[in-house]
């Protein structure tokens, strides 16, 4: 048998094809390219400028980008949608010199670019066009502020939330005044969800324990942060042998083998049981209030009338904190033209104040103007969440590759809470995987 | 050979029949996801099982996304790459089986080595060459690193080796150059390796993700591996899962065509591999 000629023509024009179209693209002097996370969603909101129709978090950035590019038309707007979260393909960016001008980045983040001397602090710019740093949340701009300097403009904080099924709680007797009556101390915690389960039958919690490392995470720095156990006293070194880690990740266990969860769930299943009324609370962040809202709209539904949320109970007497983090756009260092810089400052204008179209998609908006609008309280449940901006704490922002460390930790804290391995040995093996990775920091 | 009880034959077909739907099991689960809409399966993706099915999320890939600009960047790519791969892998091949030059079985022996060395270990030293030579985001930066495949040299100089040099000589007394003697003898005997080489060539540039990834950072130069995985709307995608299902079913059709035009070489490359 020989080899088709034509198969062989087809080869050799696709290798000559791929020779002449090689060449790499470029970026015009008035084109600022952004690029960012969130999804691509052409099809419903390709051309949409309309912001107040579109929804979720990819429809309303989408339609914001296309709304600034309309009213722009001096400017060339070029998006660069990355496969979530992006960082290695902006890593590949910056050493190849082929930098976007202004990127989404999540607070836990950016000192990982800033601490290298890879993202611009930007200050003078966003005051040139009227944004001060005295317009933002406290708890954005600690995200986004290093040794005195801003180094991204702040656009919403996010955290993990309590989101209750109100329609359970009242069969168990756990409301008051047509609120959820919420545990106040860790014993009181796992009374009420064995009287729940008592009388639902469901478990109390629906949790993501598949698959997943950063819910534990989340979980563990915010009761540790309510018990001002200071585990990151040391930017280098993470400290979790104490009375108070040991605390929390017992507490999570006892739920866990009193079968006062779900179980075996990944965020998927997770999501799907809450909403066909697998269990009273879901552990989930701010970007669900929207659809599970919607769902409590319908009829006949498990959450038909009966859903809330609210920020995760106080349930030790240290203070008054949850866990947070956000987003922000980040400029990173690269030679621009003026019209390029202009362009960026006048986009980040834009988006900040449009801040309050983005609480639409269940974030707290990091502008206090946006928190303090009409619209924004308007929007249900937001004034449940609306302290976030005070008490949402990050963690140190010296505390270098945050992904990894919540990685790390919520691998080591769901292995105990799963009983895969006893929880001294694994809050250990967590501080010592922690230390290791960053000894091999350049 | 003695016959197997008939009862043992019937085990063994069902046992084969039941192995095949749970390997088939996830394909027509992402092809029935792709039929649902998206608000139904955020609420429960059992409703794949009843109706009502739609194709809303094919009609939005075909007509409102890029997907069908990264087929064709996967295509070019894995097209160009298989060509690539198949004519330096002949020669180098042919290289090594039939010419004596100085130093030949030191050169096979680093090129065997390559096999041992994983895309991880040279991704860094890789990505800084090409940054020298202004290759990212170049479809040339998608296809070179391909291209010096270990395995294609090894496969080629086996089989080279195989043939019998009679041939060689025989054409030569018909005054055959070389390369006449390579083109039009030797080469055509190595097709069923070539089809192996081939198909794995096109296979793996196809399913590629970590190479694009750093590489084709301009959303423009994404293959579909990249594409599909910076479509993802949020976090597991609960929001947006026919959406995605829609061009992940897409996506493999031209890898599904290739399995259906060159079933029978695919099924004799795995034996090959086995043989060799």
């Amino acid at each position: 048998m020989r080899p088709s000629a034509t198969a062989a023509r087809i080869l050799l024009a696709c290798v000559l094809a791929s020779g002449l179209a090689g060449c790499s693209p470029s970026q015009a002097d008035n084109e600022i390219v952004v690029q960012r996370f969130f999804g691509l969603c052409e099809a419903q909101y390709g051309g949409n400028t309309d912001v107040a129709a579109a929804n979720g978090e990819c429809g309303i950035m989408t339609s914001l980008i296309n709304k600034f590019a309309a009213e722009n038309p001096d400017l060339k707007v070029r998006v660069n949608t990355v496969p979530w979260p992006g960082y290695d393909q902006l890593a590949s960016q910056i050493v190849t010199n082929n930098v976007p001008d202004v990127v989404t980045m999540h607070l836990s983040v950016i000192a990982d670019f800033q601490s290298r001397g890879l993202l611009e602090p930007m200050d003078e710019g966003l005051r040139a066009v009227g944004v001060e740093s005295t317009d933002f949340t406290d708890v954005s701009l600690k995200g986004v502020t290093k040794q005195g300097r801003t180094f991204g403009m702040p656009y919403d904080t996010w955290a993990p939330l309590w989101h209750i099924n109100l329609n359970y709680f009242r069969q168990a007797g756990l409301m008051q005044d047509g609120k959820p009556v919420l545990p106040t101390s860790p014993e009181e915690l796992l009374e009420q969800a064995r009287r729940f389960k008592k009388k639902t039958g469901k478990p109390y919690f629906v949790q993501i324990l598949s698959n997943e490392r950063q819910m534990f995470a989340r979980n563990l720095y915010t009761y540790l942060m309510q018990q001002n156990a200071s585990f990151f006293a040391d930017p280098e070194r993470i400290h979790l042998q104490s009375a108070e880690a040991r605390r929390v990740t017992n507490l999570f266990k006892s739920i866990y083998v009193e079968d006062l969860t779900t179980k075996n769930q990944d965020y998927g299943a997770a999501l799907n049981a809450f909403l066909n009324g697998a269990g009273g609370v879901y552990l989930g962040g701010t970007w669900l209030i929207s659809d599970f809202d919607l769902e409590s709209s319908k009829p006949d539904r498990p959450l038909s009338g009966g859903y809330t949320v609210v920020m995760y109970p106080q349930l030790y007497p240290g203070r008054d904190a949850v866990f947070a983090d956000g987003h922000a756009w980040v400029m990173p260092v690269k030679k621009r033209t003026s019209a390029q810089r202009r362009g960026v400052f006048r986009f980040l204008e834009f988006l900040a104040e449009h801040n309050g179209e983005w609480a639409r998609t269940g974030h707290l908006p990091a502008t206090k103007a946006a928190i303090g609008s009409a619209a924004f309280q308007a929007l249900p449940y937001r004034s449940n969440i609306a302290k976030l901006g005070a008490i949402g704490t990050p963690l140190p922002a010296a505390v270098r590759r945050q992904f990894v460390v919540n990685d790390i930790v919520g691998e080591e804290s769901g292995a105990a809470i799963m009983g895969q391995k006893s929880i001294d040995d694994a809050l250990v093996n967590a501080e010592l995987r922690v230390e290791s990775l960053m000894k091999n920091l350049p | 050979m003695k016959a197997w009880h008939p009862l043992v034959d019937r085990l063994l077909l069902a046992a084969v029949i039941a192995l095949a739907l749970l390997m088939l099991a996830p394909l027509l689960w992402a092809v029935a996801l792709s039929l649902k809409s998206n608000a139904e399966l955020t609420v429960d993706t059992y409703s794949v099982l009843h109706g009502p099915y739609t194709l809303q999320n094919y009609q939005h890939v075909l007509l409102g996304s890029s997907v069908l600009r990264w087929v064709a960047n996967s295509l070019l790519v894995s097209l160009a790459m298989t060509a690539g791969v198949l004519v330096l892998s002949s020669l180098a091949g042919y290289g090594f089986a039939r010419v004596n030059f100085p130093g030949r079985n030191l050169l096979f022996v680093l090129v065997l080595c390559g096999l041992a060395v994983p895309e991880q270990a040279v991704l860094l030293a890789r990505h800084r060459l090409f940054t020298e030579w202004g290759l990212h985001n170049t479809f040339q930066g998608l296809v070179f690193p391909g291209l010096s495949m270990s395995f294609g040299v090894f496969l080629m100089t086996q089989y080279f080796r195989a043939i019998p040099t009679t041939l060689d000589e025989a054409a030569a007394i018909d005054h055959a150059s070389r390369f006449k003697v390579f083109w039009r003898v030797l080469l055509p005997l190595t097709w069923p390796a070539q089809a192996t080489l081939g198909i794995f060539t096109f296979l793996g540039a196809w399913n590629d993700y970590w190479w694009p990834l750093v590489t084709a950072t301009d959303q423009r130069m994404y293959t579909l591996t990249v594409g599909i995985a910076s479509t993802q709307n949020n976090f597991a995608e609960t929001m947006g899962l026919g959406y995605l299902m829609a061009q992940a079913v897409l996506a493999s059709l031209p890898i599904l065509l290739v399995y259906l035009f060159f079933q029978r070489f695919i099924v004799r490359a795995v034996q090959d591999l086995a043989a060799k």
